[in-house]
């Protein structure tokens, strides 16, 4: 295993811990990359494809690098009802994302989610797991400008 | 007159959302006095929530709270302005047992759980003998409040009956349904109730293991169990008589069909979360191989109640069709919006309109059980809340999300968003959930694009009575509930999208032109600039080959004089 | 302890462990199913085993469920069968491959095409022939004269030419054929009375052999053969060549009865009498007219060739020729008009050249032979005036599309001229004059059933005489299902599925290049082999075979060329067999289907996404069997998918021990070479 990934030994080299160890990856280095696959197969005792299969399976796990702020854009039930749609129309129209993408400035990267649990409060999205609700065009661009500026 | 002594503000996920974090810092700004941070008390339309506290031991409570000097001198001051109280329609439906403690005690402060009864319940089970543990939960009658409602009491005996102590208890906080928050309220607010319930199944069953299967998108709740379990080893309060029980928490990973028993196991052991045909059954074998039984976290919620109270005193609330109180996640197209909960058996009707404050002529539907739930009309809001009634209607009482659905929502939209949702959930492994499902969406999706026959919505009806019947987990058995709730109830729907290319809440846009009411418009041109391509013309006119019915205008007219019609009809 | 229950209301046993399917094939029960192996873990994805408990009413799958005491499980209750069928129809909708090869469904016979064409390549033409023969049995003339449905359909045209298909069938057939020799069933005492010595009623009798039913021909000519003797030219079918393949017939003991015609010298009666089984294959003989004024001035086109054939290729010069009507008739008539030395030869068509149903082939060899075309035109009125013929003639222009999807013309008011002509040939059309006693259609055709071929009783009907004048391929396609037919109701025999159950990529039409899926390493991108012409006035003067046959070399070199596009499992694939045991449509849940993804960056092994079933059953032998772990399933849901890890091509540690292939149910994985 290449030393960089050395912060994987926090965690028992047991095959079932495989999850956590891709969780705390991809924590570490913002996506899951091919080396860090590969690190992990080492570390877990586990078949490349194996983790690759893992990978790939959960929502959680990024495989492209994603923008410094990453907005989750929430399509619970409750926040679609509530204009989840038009809040991506909004951020296609100001920004020219589309979930999945990151932004050529490597600014902002967009991805719907199911649902963050704030359903009273739709339509709601999180930048870097900062949630804001009750999201209107203004206020929302508003609070991604700010992002930006930082 | 009375004075504060100190202060309460809510910051769960809800709270936080709404900006309570800046109320929090400009409170500090101008008090000196203990401000404790809790969890949710379930009335997020009104977050952010500050609680006064008086020395005379009431308080007040102030909603919708700004993080702005006159706001907080308000509070400071006793203000009238600006006060919440809870709706008197609500206070006089709900019955507030397993959340009591919610949103009124601080979630890290042991002390302040074991102040208000906490883990006496778990006393109470350590004097008893595991199987006196297992009858008492058997006796209250507590079904397990994850979706199924199979019989607590039950499953652990099945655990309890395997020989030794190596066996694993499993809380499952993959509270996956959109729309439903429950659990992450529960672990956020009242995190060591949870962990109570898990201690006493622990004791009860012979497990050694507990093992929380939390959902990553929680990170308070993950925080908070984190602390409570540290609190936990500290007070040594895992040792039950003598035996040690480890307790850890894991992280899901993002997967709606990892809320199943087996798939859930497979992930926590590290695999993809794909299910495997039942039996053998987890409490035979399960995690590493090894006896399993797997709880939801309200279903743990319960458990300290039943020991603090007795079962019977339990039972003695709720209905034949379920026992006790449950929490419903209400969201949608009504005024009160947050958690509730309510003794089993409460109808519809006083859920959504009494406790819920929703217009009754508005309210077209409530869907329960998320996605994998069916869509019940208004005409059956009398039918009582229970696993067995809301099943007899085509819905499932499921987790306990509850949408309402307004009169201007469209039943087939609904049911094409459901199903867009489990598509993409579905693991892949069986034929009939992997392909069925997603030929089901693009009918769907077809129907709501004008492009829909009536020849589909028999597929619909066939194919969805067979991916139920031969899919091998709940996923797949219930994702075709909102088509087929919604083909039953509100066919005529359906039926106007494929005959008439209509749709008449005016949603699928397919079907639908925008128009401008020249009488109300004030010529603001607002409507034009907000227009992303250009559809309105200089002299107000929308162009429905340009325009992609957006609504952007619409939502920018100071005058509402922008509607949607119906494509051909007459503006 | 053996635990009872019961199977469709059968009392069976099952040993501690097994599962319903396993108890169910020691029993001799047959459930379908396509993700089982009995060396790895369960992978109960695909459904297809199915099956229910009646008590409960619940749908197990077979594979996994253990049997309880007593349970009553049903296999093949309509419901159960029905939910098996939308299991196989849900796997058909998202598979994304070819079972055949577009060629092999182009041709009205269903030849197999790519089969062949791979022996000939190879060199063995005997085995070629044999393959050729299984659907064709005049290749020595279809090789020649036939309008080449599969070259249309073959997926060269995407860009560029087809493989000269038909080229091998002549060349195998040219080889081999004297030598050639199938084996027959003995005979099966059964006897057919076939009417008409043309392609279908030949055709008839070779696969009625074939099949174990001797039969006798009744033809009404001279001679065997129908059209494909006197209605095609020699230059085109040298009837030397045709009595070498019509030799065939007496080898295999088909008896012939020459000069007997039905109405005449014949009785539908007493062959029904005489014989088990009776096919009506008596053609298109009779020629439509030109429907004007003086038409019976003009002679028919079939009856012009005619008489140039009877009279081994001597006529008289027809001087200055017309020939009205645009199908391949008109062709033959203006090519043998040129050779009999004809001034100028001209044919007046009343669509564009774009219309033409002619084959193209044919127009362009004409033209070079001098003919010239009259687009556009319609005759009105033929009359002899000063000795010669003077056909009034008016312009058309093209108005809507009819029925037939042309356009049709239209008469163009006051555009009448005139053409002077010594000859003037209606090759407008021809018509069957069918036997009394038959029901028709109100075409005029012989009327059948369902099946294509069936009268009524043991009297079935075939070729020209039911769809109408067509070619000779569709003929003996027709014949070979009379035969199946009769077999069918005199031995029992089940009549086969045509193309049993058949998933397609699409034309070409709809597809570019990037989109072909081509799995062999050593596509030649060579262009499409030139026949080899007599000089064009040879060609003008006598009534020699217009081109050569190719060489052996030009065939192989063509045969480089064939994308291979169908599956290299269609025989083996159980997802295609099952589904034809269920009585599958492979549209019946139309949507998207996988990408069609393929890999054939490893020598040997190919792995083609798109007809993967995901049921994991070739990463579970790779980790638990092989023990290389060298697969794994990907993304989930629809998406999911198999891959190796980063989707590299398989890795050298892979041993290639097929393991994967063998395990895997359709052709996901397979071997690159072809057998």
């Amino acid at each position: 295993m290449k030393s960089e990934f050395d912060f994987l030994k926090a965690i028992p080299p047991e095959p079932g811990n495989l999850i956590k160890g891709l969780q705390l990856l991809q924590a570490t280095e913002d996506y899951i990359s091919d080396e860090g696959i590969r690190a992990a197969a080492e570390y877990f005792n586990r078949p490349e494809a194996d983790v690759e299969g893992v990978v790939s399976f959960y929502a959680q796990f990024k495989r492209v690098k994603p923008g410094k702020y990453r907005i989750s854009v929430c399509d619970g039930t409750a926040c679609h009802l509530k204009g989840a749609v038009q809040v991506h129309e909004w951020l296609y129209q100001d920004l020219k994302l589309k979930p999945g993408e990151t932004s050529a400035d490597g600014m902002f990267s967009l991805e719907t989610v199911a649902c963050l649990g704030c359903c009273s409060l739709a339509p709601v999205m999180s930048v870097n797991g900062k949630v804001f609700g009750k999201l209107e065009r203004k206020t929302m661009m508003k609070i991604l400008k700010e992002f930006a500026e930082k | 007159m009375s004075k504060i002594i100190s202060l309460k503000i809510g910051l769960a996920s809800c709270g936080v959302a709404a900006g309570g974090e800046a109320v929090l810092a400009e409170l500090k700004k101008w008090t000196q006095l203990p401000v404790t941070e809790v969890g949710c008390i379930g009335h997020c339309y009104a977050e952010p929530l500050v609680e006064a506290c008086l020395d005379d031991g009431s308080s007040v409570m102030y909603g919708n709270v700004k993080p702005t000097e006159a706001c907080v001198k308000n509070i400071l001051a006793l203000g009238e302005e600006g006060r919440f109280v809870i709706p008197a329609a609500r206070r006089a439906k709900e019955l507030v047992k397993v959340l009591a403690l919610a949103g009124h005690i601080s979630p890290v402060v042991l002390k302040e759980y074991t102040d208000h009864e906490g883990y006496a319940g778990l006393r109470k089970a350590l004097s008893m003998k595991p199987e006196e543990v297992i009858d008492e939960v058997k006796l209250s009658g507590l079904r397990g409040r994850g979706g199924g409602g199979f019989p607590t009491g039950n499953k652990w005996s099945f655990l309890a009956a395997k020989p030794g102590f190596d066996k694993t208890v499993i809380c499952n906080a993959d509270e996956g349904d959109p729309g439903a928050f429950m659990d992450r309220s529960l672990m956020e607010s009242v995190p060591h109730q949870v962990l109570e319930g898990m201690l006493i199944a622990a004791y009860a069953t012979g497990a050694s293991r507990l093992i929380i299967y939390c959902r990553a998108e929680y990170p308070m709740a993950i925080k908070h169990l984190k602390i409570a379990i540290g609190q936990i080893y500290e007070e040594k309060l895992n040792v039950l008589n003598g035996r040690a029980v480890e307790i850890s928490i894991k992280e899901g990973a993002g997967a709606f069909v990892c809320g199943e028993e087996t798939a859930l196991i497979a992930s926590l052991e590290g695999q993809r979360g794909m299910p495997r045909f039942r039996p053998p059954f987890p409490t035979d074998r399960g995690y590493q191989d090894k006896p399993t039984m797997i709880n939801n976290v309200e279903t743990f919620g319960n458990v300290p109640l039943i020991l603090r109270e007795g079962g019977a005193k339990f039972a003695e609330v709720g209905s034949a069709g379920g026992r006790g109180t449950k929490l419903f996640a209400l969201a949608g197209d009504l005024k009160y919006p947050g958690l509730v909960e309510v003794p089993m058996g409460t109808t519809l009707r006083e859920i959504v309109f009494e406790i819920g404050g929703a217009a009754p002529d508005r309210v077209k539907a409530v869907q329960t059980g998320g996605p994998s739930g069916g869509c019940i009309p208004v005409e059956l809001f009398d039918t009582p809340v229970d696993y067995d009634s809301l099943r007899s209607l085509g819905a499932i009482m499921g987790s306990g999300g509850m949408i309402v659905i307004g009169q201007d929502r469209c039943m087939v939209e609904t049911a094409r968003y459901f199903l867009d949702f489990t598509h993409r959930e579905s693991c892949g492994k069986c034929t009939f959930c992997r392909i069925g499902t997603t030929r089901m969406f693009e009918i769907l999706e077809r129907i709501v694009a004008g492009k829909g026959t009536e020849a589909d919505l028999d597929t619909l009806e066939d194919l969805g009575k067979k991916v139920k019947a031969g899919s091998l987990c709940g996923l797949g058995q219930t994702a075709p509930n909102p088509v087929l709730a919604t083909l039953r109830y509100y066919r005529n729907e359906y039926l106007e999208h494929v005959r008439e290319h209509k749709c008449r809440a005016m949603q699928c846009s397919a079907m639908v032109d925008l128009t401008l009411d020249r009488d109300k418009c004030v010529k603001c041109r607002l409507c034009i600039r907000s227009c992303p391509v250009g559809a309105i013309s200089a002299d107000f006119v929308i162009d429905p080959a340009v325009c992609t019915r957006c609504n952007s205008c619409l939502d920018s007219c100071p005058k509402h004089a922008i509607r949607r019609i119906a494509t051909g009809e007459k503006k | 302890m053996s635990i009872e229950f019961l199977i469709d209301g059968k009392a069976v046993t099952a040993e501690p462990g097994q599962t319903v399917m396993d108890a169910a094939k020691a029993h001799g029960i047959h459930i379908p199913g396509l993700c089982g192996e009995p060396r790895i873990s369960k992978t109960t994805s695909c459904f297809v085993c199915v099956v229910r408990d009646k008590k409960t009413g619940k749908f197990l799958p077979s594979c996994s469920a253990r049997p309880a005491p007593g349970q009553e499980i049903e296999v093949n209750h309509p419901d159960v069968l029905a939910m098996r069928r939308t299991a196989l129809n849900l796997l058909l909708s998202e598979h994304n491959g070819d079972c055949e090869a577009p060629c092999t469904l182009a041709c009205p016979a269903h030849a197999a095409v790519e089969e062949y064409v791979r022996a000939a390549a190879h060199g063995d033409f005997a085995k070629a022939l044999g393959i050729i023969k299984e659907r064709i049995p005049l290749p020595m003339t279809i090789g020649r004269v036939c309008p080449r449905f599969c070259e249309k359909q073959c997926r060269r045209n995407v860009d560029g030419e087809p493989v000269a298909i038909n080229e091998f069938k002549r060349l195998s057939a040219d080889m081999c054929y004297d030598s050639y020799m199938e084996e027959l069933p003995p005979a099966s005492g059964k006897r057919a009375a076939i009417v008409g010595g043309g392609p279908a009623g030949l055709s008839a009798a070779y696969y009625l052999r074939r099949l174990g039913i001797e039969s006798t021909i009744f033809e009404m000519m001279p001679k065997a053969g129908g059209m494909t003797r006197y209605g095609i030219p020699e230059y085109r079918m040298p009837k030397a060549l045709l009595d070498r393949e019509l030799a065939h017939w007496d080898k295999i003991g088909v008896k012939f009865e020459y000069n007997r015609k039905l109405g005449e010298t014949l009785t539908l009666d007493e062959l029904r009498r005489a014989f088990d089984a009776v096919i009506v294959a008596v053609g298109c003989w009779q020629a439509s007219g030109m429907r004007c004024e003086g038409e019976e001035l003009a002679v028919s086109g079939i009856g012009f060739l005619r008489n140039v054939i009877e009279n081994d290729c001597r006529a008289d010069n027809p001087g200055r020729v017309l020939v009205v009507g645009g199908g391949n008739t008109a062709m033959d008539c203006v090519r043998t008009s040129v050779r009999l030395g004809a001034s100028e030869v001209t044919c007046i068509y009343r669509r564009s050249e774009a219309e033409m149903p002619a084959e193209k082939l044919e127009i362009r060899e004409a033209r070079e032979e001098g003919v010239k075309f009259q687009f556009l035109t319609a005759p009105v009125k033929l009359e002899r005036r000063d000795g010669q013929l003077v056909l009034t003639c008016q312009k058309m222009v093209l108005g809507e599309p009819d029925a037939s999807g042309r356009r049709k013309p239209v008469p163009e008011p006051g555009s009448d001229f005139e053409i002077a002509a010594d000859t003037v040939i209606a090759a407008i059309g021809q018509k069957t004059i069918p036997p009394s006693d038959i029901p028709v259609t109100r075409h005029g055709t012989v009327a059948v059933g369902t099946d294509g071929v069936t009268v009524a009783g043991n009297i079935y009907a075939a070729g020209d005489c039911v769809s109408g004048a067509a070619t000779v391929v569709e003929a003996v396609a027709s014949g070979r299902r009379a035969a199946l037919a009769a077999a069918r109701d005199l031995l029992g025999q089940p009549m086969p599925e045509e193309v049993p159950v058949n998933v397609t990529r699409g034309k070409w039409q709809d597809l570019s290049r990037d989109e072909l899926v081509v799995l062999r390493s050593d596509l030649s991108e060579a262009p499409r082999q030139k026949l080899s012409y007599l000089p064009l006035a040879e060609r003008k003067t006598t009534f020699k075979e217009v081109c050569a046959t190719m060489t052996p070399e030009q065939i192989a070199a063509e045969g480089r060329r064939c994308i291979e596009c169908s599956c290299s499992d269609k025989h083996d694939c159980k997802l295609r067999k099952f589904a034809a045991e269920a009585g599958c449509k492979v549209d019946a849940y139309p949507g998207v289907k996988q990408p069609p993804v393929y890999d054939v960056r490893h020598p040997e092994i190919i792995q083609d996404r798109g007809k993967c079933i995901k049921c994991g059953v070739c990463v579970k032998i790779c980790k638990e069997v092989v023990n290389r772990s060298l697969l794994s399933l990907q993304k989930r849901g629809f998406k999911s998918c198999v891959s190796t890890a980063f989707g590299t091509a398989f890795p050298d540690s892979c041993r290639e021990c097929g393991e994967c292939i063998n395990a895997c149910p359709t052709g996901a994985l397979d071997w690159r070479k072809k057998r």
